[in-house]
């Protein structure tokens, strides 16, 4: 029935596609030709290698003691242990702050919210909804990724689409992308221009929703005539998405410069409605839909589509889980009994010990894609960081938080950085002045600071 | 379902006559507002007008559940660009759907005179037609003629008149005209120097709240006559859309959101531990539920209040095994079941849809069980957990605990949990006779379960007591009221209307808590309309609008 | 207030002093002949028996052998339809076991088996059965009865890595047909009580799996009418001591689907064990009695090209089965019709629908029937 006609129409369902194999396969072909003799800009301009920035999440903290040995003062070399053994290989590119802490000024910790809200936003949350302020990657986006395909890509191998740590204000937050095969559709979808084809061709198409879209920005003034200030300035957001999406188009009607790092990955098949399916979080899929994903956003910033964007490996409330178990991770966090031999939860430090190799794959990720005479880490920065400390009790005074990559030199790296109870801001602040946000100093209250580490810049 | 709509109908009548009674508090509203459109709005509205067979494919930003309802969130959302990304591809793919060779020849209603090349006429017809659906209103014709415009322009450009046309439809769909649901207000030639809606924005705000969806072609003739503004007119479109067998599904839509139903497709239960529980075990069990309440609200037209204690209800093949009963049709369908006298199992809250969803994967959760109760269905606010809780007394590796009661029983040792657990795990303790799955036990790893309970001063021996204490709790009517009222106008209750809802609490117990007639009353009471003027926007906004 | 209490009809509830009998339902998982089968086959001294494939190449010159395989290119299952067209004048034999004259079968000669003692003698012929030997049973049970056993256990079709019976279980579990429902009603006490009914049906609704194929229990069948009356419904006395159920024999009629074949399984003298699990939410149990040689015969002969890949030889069994027959002599000859056997089972709980909801098993020939009946009822 539609109200277009009287008469009923018969619903059809649509069924199509097979499922098959879900793995990525990513090729690297790479030609020094289009790189100057350094290999650390484009030939064609001698514009420098561009500037990435991401953030990576995982939910509920170390497993104190066997995670990375604690310093007392901020020296070269970090001492990776059981759990965070994984790591070790890519100490290179890695640097751990330890010992930041997130003062809350007597608001109280809103389990598994405050820890992460206060750390990425740079202010303490009044509720358990509240986001106050915008967080560390949109600001650097809106320094950085003005003219890119994707302002951010936000993906989430925990398969839920809201839990995506990265939001400009409580009610404006993006849904993550939980689906590999849908997060393949929107990346190298039909909409993907390949950068190293010969011809290039404007898309008609995009010329059209271009003017399409201009047209509904001119709706912009009669609309404001009716509404009350706050309306106004949520709509306001709403037409400068528009204009993102235009900026996006613009960016699209050009001809990509050719890239030879960017190489189109194979699609994960998994048509129809199977992609539609919860993604799963028994700890294996999560591994699994993680490693493609982390594959597909490195190609995704390799080809240029985006300048920002947020992993999130597990949510703050880990809800992974093992068949058969009726503990998730979050529960064993609290409800599992401490080993006396070991001194820790054995179930949960297995857990983090799977998130830690997480990591290790993510940066796999980038480091197997060359760029320049280098790989895709030397030109980025990661903020990784979790909400908590030691789960088990909530703790949020030395949350662990470790960078990734070399942001283009300007940054050291294979630092263990000690914090000696600053707040947790600091190392935001000095990721986005890093990353050319002209900022100087972030946050509020308690967490406000204008102490950037130098201990870490070049 | 809707033999129970004639005498609904009659007992509508009878409390037009007997709404004498009190008088309802004034209201002077809110500001006039623009409401992003819920996911479910959204997918109504499309099939609403191009029909079911025109795929939605997209994910929406998530909203934030305010005022315990996530279409009061859509009052608050923003849309950020990936937001707006996925809305313009879901335009698009809507846009060209309704242009394909498969459907343009019964939706467009027109056909051009040569297919490569634009038409006028056939689009200002089309995109005039559907416009007004979409917008909720007549589009001016300045604005119709910039559409059609547009289609010419995409139709000279792309080579064709479909993708012309596909264009600007397209457009139209990430319009705010058509995502936003906007209050456009105008003097009130009633009272003097006061403002009120106008007729189409009232005609959505019935329509939204009655059906769910945007306003039918007769809502829509309705406003244009000026019908809604005369009480009679207001009252006859009410009655009209009350009446109609879409009432059912706005309702539903109503309860979906009330009782948290949107995320009970992404259950995920172990497999080991849960084997019968399956995907089509949670979305049957939204279904029962939903099933459940609207025969006694709708159908019955009966006591709100009975939905806690109904013993009826419909179970599907997967349900049955879970609840262990059988069903007529285990090749699929519904049967109707009557949970017997001596089953614990009465009222919705021992379904599937709430024991399973308020619980973790792999065992119930008394504590979210307790929470949900209280925060969905009574409108109580639960504390959150303290930040600095000592969890080495939970891990005491002599304790022997087995079951949920004495797993929980530490919570109480500890003053800073005690607090908040003593709200949310007597009722949740109530219930541990229903596994993680909505399976009935007795038993928890081994161990007899206690599975005493009380609620408000109100105690039981196990879950079967949990729907009379719900029942009787005057939390439940009023909370159902509350989150009505909140739904009706689809922005958080200002502080002007409070004195109404405490009204309206009053009048759904002397309308012995019938829903009909506390959807009639607010569907046309002016509260529902009310408006305040807009506040002017400050000088620095103002020099900021370009 | 409530103290204790009692809900799904499957769950002890002695509780409740005024429960009316209740019904337990079960639907029959799996289905095995209760063979005895050691490791290294130690009951068939003599080896396992060829197919009738190995015969028919034996029986084969070297030319022949190179012209009906192709070289030697052809599987067994390839050429299948040739050798088992092996009779004198190309009969399948098969469907003409008596066309070729084969070696004899080779039997079990071992000396325990599962089963029950069906005849309460000690092999010795009667008025009921044919002289036999008798096996022990696995906990020292003399005389048990299992000729059956002793006819197919050495062959490798029918033994448990053979293919025959696993192909039954997993037709069944994937087509839904000859399902078999257990239906005990009377049941004042789960655990134990004197007197209850067991009824054997068959369903017409498919097994109710979980999302790794294993079954579940408490779903719903709907059992099979015709006519407006059950297609199956044998019954049988029974009683319950300490949660085992034992019936008294009775003559059944078995539902079967398997192999391609549908049949009515007639048990002659059958009776049930069955142990319910605590929770009555499934059972194990062994049904023994007298199955026709011709109801064999008919199914093994309806083997043929299953048995290119299990091996087994229609002949020889065909011969043996008459010699080992044990039960029900003909009259007029004296020869024993049916062999004792013995069969392994597993079930889960069901809901067994009765009712107004059969009308939906009714097939289409069913409804086509009863709208004419009700046309003529009507003039």
């Amino acid at each position: 029935m539609t109200f277009l006609i009287p008469k009923a129409v018969s619903r059809r369902s649509v069924l199509r596609g097979a499922i098959g194999g879900t793995t990525v396969g990513v090729a690297l072909p790479f030609l020094d030709a289009f790189l100057n003799d350094n290999g650390t800009a484009l030939a064609a301009t001698g514009a420098p290698l561009p500037l990435r920035f991401g953030t990576w999440y995982w939910g509920l903290g170390h497993t104190p003691g066997h995670a990375i040995t604690p310093k007392t003062r901020t020296s070269a070399g970090i001492d990776f242990l059981e759990e965070c053994k994984a790591l070790k290989p890519h100490e290179q590119y890695l640097n751990y702050f330890g010992g930041f802490n997130m003062p809350l000024d007597g608001r109280s910790n809103y389990t598994h919210f405050s820890g992460w809200v206060a750390s990425r936003t740079g202010s303490a949350p009044s509720s358990n909804s509240e986001i106050p302020a915008p967080t560390l990657d949109l600001l650097v986006a809106d320094q950085i990724a003005k003219n890119t395909r994707f302002q951010t890509l936000d993906v989430t191998a925990a398969g839920i689409a809201r839990e995506n740590y990265s939001a400009r204000s409580t009610n404006s937050r993006a849904a993550a992308e939980a689906s590999p095969e849908k997060l393949y559709q929107r990346i190298f979808g039909f909409e993907f221009a390949d950068p190293n084809k010969a011809d290039f061709k404007p898309d008609t198409r995009m010329v059209v929703r271009k003017s399409v879209l201009s047209g509904i920005g001119e709706e912009r003034r009669t609309l404001f005539r009716k509404l009350g200030s706050s309306d106004r300035a949520r709509l306001d957001e709403y037409f400068t998405s528009i204009r993102q999406l235009e900026n996006q188009l613009d960016v699209q009607l050009q001809k990509p410069a050719p890239n030879q790092a960017c190489a189109i990955p194979v699609s994960p098949r998994r048509d129809g409605p199977e992609q539609n399916m919860p993604q799963g979080l028994e700890v294996d899929t999560v591994i699994a839909n993680h490693r493609m994903m982390a594959q597909m956003v490195a190609m995704a910033v390799a080809c240029n589509q985006t300048k920002v964007f947020n992993v999130v490996f597990s949510d703050n409330f880990s809800h992974m889980r093992r068949p058969g178990q009726t503990y998730t991770h979050h529960l064993l966090t609290h409800e599992e009994t401490q080993d006396k031999e070991l001194g820790y939860q054995p179930v949960a430090f297995w857990f983090n010990c799977r998130t830690m190799e997480g990591l290790a794959t993510f940066i796999d990720a980038f480091k197997n894609i060359r760029e320049g005479s280098g790989t895709l880490l030397d030109n980025m920065l990661v903020f990784a960081a979790t909400e908590t400390n030691y789960a088990r009790v909530h703790s949020l005074d030395g949350v662990p938080v470790f960078t990734i990559g070399r942001a283009g030199g300007r940054i050291k790296t294979g630092l263990h950085v000690v914090g000696n109870g600053d707040p947790i801001t600091r190392v935001g602040l000095t990721a986005m002045q890093v990353m050319g946000v002209p900022i100087d100093s972030w946050g509020t209250q308690s967490l406000r600071t204008s102490k950037t580490i130098t201990e870490i810049l070049a | 379902m809707h033999r129970g709509f004639a005498s609904l109908l009659l007992s509508l009548s009878l409390l037009v006559l007997a709404a004498c009674g009190g008088r309802a508090p004034k209201t002077s509203g809110a500001e006039p507002g623009a409401r992003l459109l819920t996911e479910p709005q959204y997918r109504s509205i499309i099939a609403d007008v191009f029909g079911l067979q025109i795929t939605i494919g997209g994910t929406f930003d998530p909203l934030v559940r305010t005022n315990g309802l996530l279409t009061v969130g859509a009052s608050l959302a923003r849309v950020t660009p990936a937001g707006f990304e996925q809305f313009d591809r879901m335009a698009r793919s809507i846009a060209a759907q309704v242009t394909d060779p498969a459907h343009r020849d019964y939706l467009i209603g027109c056909a051009p005179q040569d297919v490569a090349r634009p038409d006028d006429r056939c689009a200002e017809q089309f995109l005039g037609r559907v416009g007004r659906f979409l917008f909720r209103r007549p589009l001016e014709r300045e604005e119709l003629a910039t559409r059609v415009a547009e289609a010419r322009r995409a139709a000279v450009e792309l080579g064709g008149f479909y993708d012309g046309l596909a264009a600007s439809l397209g457009g139209m769909l990430v319009s705010p005209s058509f995502l936003f649901v906007i209050d456009v207000v105008e003097p009130d030639p009633d009272a003097r120097g006061s403002m009120r809606l106008d007729a189409y924005s009232k005609a959505s705000r019935l329509s939204f709240f009655l059906w769910g969806t945007a306003p039918d072609e007769e809502l829509l003739r309705a406003a244009a006559q000026g019908e809604l503004h005369d009480r009679r007119g207001l009252e006859r479109q009410a009655e009209r859309l009350l009446a109609a067998p879409r009432m059912e599904a706005g309702l539903r839509a109503f309860f979906d959101d009330m009782m948290a139903f949107e995320d009970i497709a992404r259950i995920e239960k172990d497999s080991i531990i849960y084997p019968a529980f399956s995907a089509a075990v949670a979305s049957d069990a939204r279904e029962q539920t939903l099933r459940t309440i609207m025969r006694v609200v709708l159908e019955e037209n009966g006591d709100y209040r009975d939905i806690f204690t109904t013993r009826k209800t419909y179970v599907s093949g997967a349900l049955g095994r879970i609840y262990h009963v059988p069903v007529d049709r285990p090749d699929g369908g519904w049967t109707p079941y009557e949970f017997p006298e001596h089953d614990p199992r009465a009222g919705i809250v021992t379904h599937v849809s709430f024991t399973a969803l308020h619980s973790h994967a792999g065992r119930s959760s008394p504590t979210l069980r307790g929470r949900a109760l209280r925060e969905l269905l009574l409108c109580q606010k639960v504390p959150d957990p303290p930040g600095n809780v000592d969890f080495s007394k939970f891990n005491d590796p002599h304790s022997p605990a087995r079951t949920a009661r004495e797993r929980l029983s530490v919570h109480a040792l500890q003053p800073a949990c005690a607090g908040c657990h003593k709200i949310t795990d007597p009722v949740g303790l109530g219930m541990e006779h229903i596994d993680g799955a909505g399976q009935l036990r007795t038993a928890e790893s081994g161990v007899a379960i206690d599975a005493r309970g009380s609620l408000d001063g109100i105690e039981f021996a196990d879950v079967g007591g949990i729907g009379p204490a719900m029942h009787d709790n005057p939390a439940a009517p009023a909370c159902l009221v509350d989150r009505m009222y909140a739904y009706a106008t689809a922005r958080p209750t200002q502080r002007n209307e409070r004195k109404y809802v405490k009204y309206l609490e009053r009048e759904f117990a002397r309308d012995d808590y019938r829903v009909p007639a506390l959807l009639h009353k607010i569907a046309i009471s002016d509260a529902l309309y009310a408006v305040r003027p807009p506040v002017e926007p400050s000088p620095a906004f103002a020099r900021n609008t370009p | 207030m409530r103290g204790a209490f009692c809900w799904a009809i499957l769950l002890p509830c002695a509780t409740v002093a005024t429960a009316a009998p209740r019904t337990l339902g079960f639907v029959i998982t799996t289905w095995n002949i209760a063979a005895y089968e050691t490791r290294f086959a130690d009951e068939c001294p003599l080896g396992l028996n060829p197919g009738y494939d190995e015969l028919w190449w034996r029986g084969l010159s070297k030319p022949d052998r190179a012209k009906f395989t192709d070289n030697g290119l052809k599987s067994r299952l390839e050429r299948y339809f040739v050798a088992i067209r092996r009779g004198p004048n190309g009969e399948d034999v098969c469907m003409n076991p008596t066309s070729v004259k084969d070696p004899p079968l080779m039997l079990v000669e071992g000396e325990k088996s599962y089963g029950m003692d069906l005849d309460g003698k000690d092999g010795v012929a009667t008025g009921k059965s044919c002289p036999h030997q008798e096996f022990t049973g696995l906990d020292g049970t003399p005389g048990v009865d299992n000729q059956l056993y002793r006819l197919l256990g050495c062959v490798y079709g029918f033994r448990s890595y053979g293919q025959f019976e696993a192909n039954e279980n997993e037709n069944r579990k994937s087509n839904g047909k000859g399902m078999t429902l257990i239906e005990v009603t009377g049941v004042d006490d789960v655990r134990n009580d004197p007197d209850v009914r067991v009824t054997i049906y068959r369903a017409v609704d498919q097994y109710t799996l979980d999302g790794s194929g294993r079954f579940l229990p408490y779903g719903s069948y709907r059992i099979d009418v015709a006519d407006g009356k059950p297609r199956y419904s044998s019954t049988l006395r029974g009683k319950i001591v300490d949660g085992v159920l034992t019936t008294e024999p009775g003559d059944v009629n078995l539902p079967f689907y398997g192999n391609y074949t549908y049949m009515n399984r007639f048990l002659r003298d059958l009776r049930f064990r069955i142990k319910l699990a605590d929770d009555a939410a499934s059972a194990e149990g062994m049904a023994a009695g007298y199955l026709g040689v011709d109801q064999l015969m008919f199914y093994v002969g309806g083997l043929g090209p299953i048995q290119s890949s299990a091996p087994a030889n229609c002949p020889s069994i065909h011969v043996a089965a008459y010699e080992v027959a044990d039960g029900h002599p003909d009259p007029k000859t004296g020869r024993c019709t049916t062999l004792s056997s013995a069969y392994n089972f597993k079930a889960v709980a069901a809901f067994i629908v009765h009712g107004e909801s059969q009308r939906y098993a009714d097939g289409w020939f069913d409804r086509v029937r009863r709208f004419i009946s009700d046309l003529r009822a009507s003039n």
